[in-house]
């Protein structure tokens, strides 16, 4: 019992990791059609700006989350105006801006090796006390911490895009630009827009799971490319589907390593992603067919 | 222009008798001047080349993308080495056996894959990478080494060894002849257009006859092929493989050369490789800022030079041979 | 020599295509005509494999093509040219011609990559057809240019020449004279009246109703995906059900 409840909170924990990249994925997928490669090295800095500004001048972990959000949303934004619209404008072929995205994420995640360094960095503790006690096991808190945010933040997005005018927007723009454009939805904002919320996911990712595994240079771009395992397998562009796609890759992850063995643990989310994309490449939530 | 209807041009060859005569003399002029460190740089060169012009074929000219090609050089490297090996084929035949086995497998991928669209296809050819270098990392029975690597031998043709960079050198060279021939034959050929009509319009090639499908498993093959041959080269010129050299950097290495270089030509992948590599020699020193400049160079070659450098002076050259002329054609 | 029966084809609910028949002859041009959304790309798309029919069959030369791929279809005979321009763009004007020819050529991979003498041969062959063609088709003079370099009408006619590449029995033509200027439709009639005498069936969607009604033998009539009336063409600018959908349509 204490072993299966431990397995499954650390296979939520990284589950819900995986379902804010994904959801970041998602997000773009509908606000563009564009695939990014960034999320995962965004992660990676946003745990970096999060150990700066928390672990390194102490500032209250509250302010510290708030800024580095702020930064986040304006480095995402600036990503899709400076550099993607930019392609997008000229006409370039999308695979060109699909490796205009993994540009983008080489500089990221190595100036942040130039900048923090290639050592693992500590995240400082957020709370005081050591471990909880959930069903009588021992439960490190900034575990459920991650947890209990995750969802919450992906509720807050849902809310923000079902009910807001800001998200109304997005979702028009996404889905049919000219006639959001003739509306008077500025639908370039709103694309960089998403860019930027994308970023903050993966910024926020990047802090709750910084206290438990530390933080370092290739921190995101494992979890980047494994996200994507988790929004093709929810369908690609859904974003409930992305946060069940990610929760699901988390604990078959966790408990293949914990109970049958962790030599092949890494192998798990690329051998679910190549079955989902040739098999079924809907996902399970059946988001629209993503061939030719 | 089409090269067939055009006439015999007797400068032409004397230009490729030159160029090769030089490629020939270069490492007795690298040994002259007391630089055979040249000579290493030209054997990666060589390496390099073919790789790139591999997947020049499956994305220059077939439009499909590939970014897990390290999987390819790690089934040519790994490949090559343990046929030799533990099953004492010789080296020279391994090298053959090891790039067939990838274009199988290349094919056996890119049959599936070829339904997906672009996006999803890089998705594809990641996990493809992934899997291949958690494979040789964990290996079943620990036989490609794992995490330590292997040793490899050096290739020994009739009792003559090419175990020095000058000696692969002329081995390497008649690889890359041999293998950019093939290409150049294949992408003129009505293989070839296949190719490029479906990079082009994939609806249209149809429409006139190109079965699609087809065409992207065999350039997916083609550009196996020609990858892992690189990679059985690296093997046996290095004489040791692990595992790092075959990650998804390494894919995105090839892409960069390629992207740098230029696309859908005879000297794009040559230019792209031969840049840079001299400029990761030039970088040396600081080492941990290479992928940091790779990244940009990535970045600013997209932004700003879509044609890689082999583009640009072919621009610059036709703005210059049809200076003041009347036609303002595109590029 | 085509002959389609009660095709039908349906998305999501949407009847794009009900219960359509038709006959093309050789050596005819065959009219396609109908207010815009009227099914008749559709129905193009049926024709060349694009799309496999919900119902009905097409019969060429006494095979049933229906749920063919496109390129078994192009190799069985049946070429076409698209209603938005869909050429290969940054190809040369011949080498679009000579993809056009795939199916008509032999060269397999091996003989590609080793470049046999018979793949040697058979290449120049290509080519030298290709200008022919391209001389046929009034292109000549731009054989090495890009595709993409060409007018619009050019354009138009490079797609038109490219289909004719394949040899084929049938030709689907979508909407050939669309941004053509007065002077181009005057050569582009005169072209299929040249095509029509190597014997080749012509099928033509058009919007120019004065071409149309000048070079169509016979004209089928689509409207809301039904077949509305056929006939030969003075019959149907007489018909009133026709004269009726065109006006109330939004042409």
């Amino acid at each position: 019992m204490t072993m299966f409840m431990q397995v499954f909170v650390s296979g939520l924990v990284i589950g819900c990791v995986y379902g804010l990249i994904a959801l970041g994925y998602s997000l773009i997928y509908k606000a563009s059609g564009m695939m990014s490669f960034v999320q995962g090295d965004l992660l990676t800095v946003g745990a970096f700006l999060g150990y700066t500004f928390y672990g390194l001048w102490k500032i209250p972990v509250a302010i510290s989350f708030v800024m580095v959000f702020i930064l986040m949303v304006l480095l995402g934004f600036g990503i899709e105006r400076g550099i993607i619209n930019r392609l997008v404008k000229k006409k370039t072929l999308p695979i060109y801006i699909v490796l205009a995205t993994i540009a983008v994420s080489y500089i990221l995640q190595n100036g942040a090796m130039y900048i923090w360094g290639s050592n693992m960095l500590t995240f400082p503790r957020l709370f005081s006390a050591n471990s909880i006690k959930i069903f009588g096991v021992g439960v490190q808190p900034e575990a459920l911490f991650c947890i209990v945010v995750s969802l919450i933040a992906m509720v807050i997005l849902h809310i923000f895009m079902k009910y807001t005018k800001y998200g109304t927007a997005m979702r028009a723009a996404s889905m049919d630009p000219m006639a959001a454009r003739s509306c008077g939805i500025n639908v370039s904002v709103s694309t960089g827009l998403t860019w930027g919320i994308a970023a903050a996911m993966a910024s926020l990712a990047g802090m709750l799971i910084g206290p438990v595994y530390g933080v370092f240079t290739t921190l995101g771009a494992t979890i980047g490319r494994k996200g994507f395992s988790s929004a093709v397998m929810g369908g690609y562009g859904n974003m409930y589907g992305a946060i069940v796609g990610g929760i699901i890759l988390g604990l078959m992850e966790t408990f293949t390593s914990g109970y049958i063995s962790s030599a092949y643990k890494d192998l798990f989310a690329y051998i679910i992603l190549l079955l989902f994309l040739f098999v079924k490449p809907t996902g399970i939530f059946n988001e629209r067919a993503i061939m030719e | 222009m089409n090269k067939l209807l055009e006439k015999k041009n007797p400068a032409k060859h004397i230009k490729s008798f030159g160029f090769l005569a030089l490629l020939l003399l270069l490492p007795v002029i690298f040994t002259a001047v007391d630089f055979t460190y040249g000579i290493t740089i030209s054997c990666f060169v060589a390496i390099y080349v073919i790789a790139v012009s591999g997947i020049d074929i499956v994305f220059g000219y077939c439009g499909q993308i590939s970014m897990g090609h390290a999987a390819f050089y790690a089934v040519g490297a790994y490949g090559s080495a343990l046929l030799s090996s533990k099953l004492n084929i010789p080296i020279i035949i391994s090298m053959f056996i090891a790039p067939v086995i990838a274009a199988i497998l290349g094919a056996l991928l890119a049959y599936p894959a070829s339904k997906l669209v672009f996006h999803f296809l890089s998705l594809a050819t990641i996990a493809f990478g992934e899997i291949t270098y958690q494979l040789i990392l964990q290996s079943p029975g620990g036989i490609t080494g794992n995490a330590v690597g292997l040793a490899t031998k050096k290739v020994n043709l009739f009792g003559f060894a090419f175990n020095t960079s000058f000696r692969f050198y002329y081995l390497a060279l008649a690889f890359v002849l041999l293998l950019l021939a093939a290409k150049t034959n294949l992408v003129s050929s009505r293989v070839g257009r296949a190719f490029v009509a479906i990079r082009e319009n994939t609806h249209a090639a149809e429409g006139m006859g190109v079965n699609a499908r087809k065409y992207k498993v065999i350039a997916f093959a083609t550009s196996a092929f020609f990858t892992a041959v690189a990679g059985s080269m690296y093997a046996h010129f290095v004489g040791y493989i692990s595992p790092d050299t075959f990650t998804n950097k390494q894919s995105v290495l090839f892409i960069t050369m390629l992207l740098f270089g230029g696309t859908a030509s005879k000297p794009g992948p040559i230019i792209g490789a031969i840049a840079v590599l001299l400029l990761n020699e030039a970088l040396r020193s600081m080492e941990n800022m290479q992928m940091l400049v790779y990244g940009f160079l990535l970045l600013i070659v997209i932004l700003l030079l879509p044609g890689g450098i082999f583009g640009m002076i072919k621009d610059l050259f036709y703005k210059y041979t049809h200076r003041g002329g009347k036609e303002n054609a595109k590029s | 020599m085509l002959k389609v029966n009660n095709v039908t084809l349906s998305f999501g609910g949407l009847v794009a295509n009900n219960d359509i028949s038709m006959e093309v002859p050789a050596g005819k041009i065959i009219g396609l005509i109908g207010p815009n959304g009227a099914g008749k790309t559709t129905f193009f798309n049926i024709v060349s494999g694009v799309y496999k029919p919900d119902k009905g069959t097409i019969v060429f030369n006494g095979t049933e093509i229906q749920g063919k791929r496109p390129y078994q279809i192009n190799k069985l005979g049946i070429a076409r040219t698209y209603q938005v321009i869909n050429l290969f763009k940054k190809m040369t004007v011949i080498d679009n011609v000579v993809v056009g020819m795939h199916s008509r050529l032999n060269q397999g991979y091996f003989s590609a990559l080793f470049k046999t003498k018979k793949a040697r041969e058979e290449e120049k062959m290509a080519y030298e057809k290709a200008l022919e063609l391209l001389d046929f088709v009034g292109l000549k003079n731009r054989a090495y240019q890009l595709a993409d370099s060409l007018s619009y009408g050019e354009q138009r006619i490079l797609e038109i020449c490219r289909g004719l590449a394949s040899n084929p029995q049938l030709l689907l033509l979508d909407e050939p004279a669309a941004g053509m200027n007065a002077t181009e439709k005057v050569e582009l009639d005169q072209l299929m009246q040249k095509i029509l005498k190597k014997d080749i069936g012509i099928l033509i969607i058009e919007h120019d109703m004065k071409l149309m009604m000048g070079v169509a033998d016979y004209l089928y009539v689509l409207n809301y995906g039904k077949l509305l009336a056929h006939g030969v063409t003075a019959d149907i600018q007489a018909n009133p059900e026709v004269i009726a959908a065109y006006l109330g349509g939004d042409e």
